[in-house]
């Protein structure tokens, strides 16, 4: 596929600079822009994506709740943010956020870096174990956190093999610090094979010659991975590290299938905090305003990423 | 690659044998015993799975698997529906959407490109739990709240942006030259359109159209949200209920989450090399 890509990109420079002769202009059909062809998507995208983000704005600075919210939404100004950072369990979200965030970036840059870097060269047993994780990759995080939740109860798999090495049994979902770690790490868990194939995407375009030339100079595997293909995919793991901050706040379907928040508030992050205002309390525009907090947080963002984006398509 | 690897020997640029060998191991572990154990638990009846839930060794049966198919039957049905009438959408929407986004025919027109690009690309950052809110106040003043409709609604919002934007670079790969002759030919943008950027696109439909299903498939936070309580609900909502319910049930959880995977296994195993390539590319984002 890789190829394909290139290929484009090829025909692209090819076909760019011959302006056909004034025989066949007559025959040329004016390219007319296909704007007709973006109608259908814009339409779609502005009603169902671009719209209720504005009523979430709406709804944070509005006072809504079940009994309005087919109705009048009264102005409420700043109201709604004061309450929520006034909130104790708002600043608790904010670092439990930002404690889940830091592990999954040490999993994606560092785990992702060397799993990348042994299943970067091919054989039958890599291809096997890139299956594997992609298909994991693939399940509904319902299915891998459920699973988990079962390994991880007072009476599964986890502490049995625990008990087996002769250790007491560890409390992984219902003590406060372990059921952060344990959330964590699971969401590392399912966030490792995607980290790996992206980081392994950007180590397979080093050139060789690179590599073989350090490697007959005698350096070391390890050593070239550092040295030479560490700072040639910086920039992938530069778009990785964005996408794993934005990523954390997916880490909502693992608190929501394993620990619910709990135990207490021990384990809600930020987009958690706001999912249970917004539909446990009923407080639309309380959840609302703590959304958009968190949005405003990852808009911050998207804009590097989408001018680094950008950017990589006009090289 | 393989060739290369041959001319110069198979030992440049690969990792030391051992260190390899245990990472592959440990991966193996970690990704394969979860998996295992959902099939392992799916097997047990509800006394053995009570009376031992790590047991590995049990006479296996069929009772608990027969039991969750015939509670979750309709949930499959459901599911399959809403995944694929949102992967239809995604691609009938998506595909012109990703054409229009690769022809510069004007300076105007790649101003357009690009504002319409970064708007997808902020649009695909939102995370899912953000847009919960807003969709359920917009589907409850639009009347769908709690029907199939409202649903699949909202998850053609969610995979939308990101399909066109995995799309495009299959719609870019399509070689310029191409346009150019049919446009000397005197093709039309329509025939130009299905004639030329369709055949093209096919690898790059599949990649999506699996993707979007998988999403879809499962999907649970609309889907508890936007639904009745005590109407039908796709199996991935079905297997959030249980959930809570079913917290000592262990075999009968683990069986729903088999029946739940099994679809995905077979979209998986027509998609792997297409999923695996577009996630080595970067694609995937």
């Amino acid at each position: 596929m890789s190829a394909d890509l290139r290929t484009g990109k090829a025909g692209t420079a090819v076909g760019a600079g011959r302006p056909p002769g004034p025989a066949h202009r007559a025959r040329i059909r004016r390219i007319t822009a296909p704007w007709a062809y973006l109608l259908a998507a814009a339409a779609l995208l502005a009603l169902i994506s671009v719209y209720p983000l504005a009523e979430l704005v709406h709804l944070a600075f509005s006072s809504v709740g079940p009994t309005n919210l087919i109705g009048s939404w009264p102005w409420a100004g700043l109201a709604n943010f004061r309450t929520a950072l006034a909130n104790p369990e708002f600043m608790q979200a904010v670092w439990v956020t930002a404690k889940l965030t830091v592990m999954l970036l040490v999993s994606d840059l560092v785990l992702g870096f060397v799993v990348a870097s042994v299943l970067v060269s091919r054989s039958r047993s890599t291809s096997a174990v890139m299956s594997l994780m992609v298909f994991v990759w693939a399940l509904p995080p319902l299915v891998s956190g459920s699973v988990w939740k079962f390994l991880l109860s007072s009476n599964g798999a986890v502490n049995s093999l625990l008990g087996l090495l002769g250790f007491r049994p560890l409390d992984f979902l219902a003590s406060p610090t372990l059921a952060l770690w344990s959330v964590g790490l699971v969401t590392c868990w399912s966030a490792l094979p995607f980290a790996t194939m992206v980081l392994r995407g950007g180590m397979l375009a080093v050139p060789r010659d690179l590599i073989e030339a350090a490697a007959i100079d005698g350096a070391r595997y390890w050593k070239i991975q550092t040295r030479i293909v560490l700072p040639l995919v910086r920039p992938t793991m530069g778009v990785l590290a964005i996408l794993a901050v934005i990523y954390s706040f997916q880490g909502f379907n693992f608190i929501y299938v394993m620990t619910e928040g709990g135990p207490g508030t021990a384990t809600a992050n930020v987009p958690f905090l706001a999912y249970q205002q917004a539909f446990t309390s009923f407080e639309l525009s309380g959840g609302a305003a703590i959304a958009l907090l968190a949005l405003a947080f990852v808009l911050v963002l998207a804009v590097p990423y989408a001018l680094s984006v950008r950017h990589e398509e006009h090289e | 690659m393989s060739k290369r690897g041959s001319r110069t020997g198979a030992r440049v640029g690969t990792p030391p044998r051992v260190v390899s060998g245990i990472v592959k191991v440990i991966l193996t572990v970690t990704y394969l015993v979860p998996l295992l154990w959902i099939v392992i638990e799916a097997f047990k009846s509800d006394n053995q799975s009570i009376a031992a839930p790590d047991a590995l060794i049990f006479a296996p049966t069929l009772a608990t698997f027969r039991t969750v198919i015939g509670t979750a039957a309709g949930s499959v049905l459901l599911s399959l529906v809403i995944a694929a009438i949102a992967t239809v959408a995604v691609t009938v929407v998506g595909v012109p959407a990703a054409y229009a986004l690769t022809r510069r025919t004007s300076p105007q027109w790649g101003r357009v490109i690009a504002v319409v690009l970064t708007i997808l690309l902020i649009l695909q950052m939102v995370p899912q739990p953000m847009t919960v809110i807003p969709l359920y106040g917009v589907l409850a003043s639009w009347h769908l709240l709690g029907s199939v409709t409202g649903l699949v609604v909202a998850d053609t919002a969610l995979v939308l942006p990101f399909s066109i934007l995995l799309l495009r670079p299959f719609a870019l790969a399509v070689p310029k030259v191409l346009y150019e002759a049919a446009a000397l030919d005197g093709a039309s943008n329509a025939q130009v359109f299905i004639r030329i950027v369709i055949p093209l696109l096919r690898n790059g439909i599949a990649t999506v159209a699996s993707i979007v299903f998988i999403i879809v498939w499962g999907e649970f936070i609309y889907a508890t949200n936007f639904l009745n309580e005590g109407s039908q609900l796709p199996v991935s909502a079905l297997l959030a209920e249980q959930i809570s319910i079913y917290s000592t049930n262990w075999n009968r959880l683990m069986a729903l989450a088999l029946l739940t995977s099994l679809p995905l296994l077979a979209v998986f195993l027509f998609a792997q090399r297409r999923l695996t390539a577009g996630l080595t590319l970067g694609a995937v984002r």
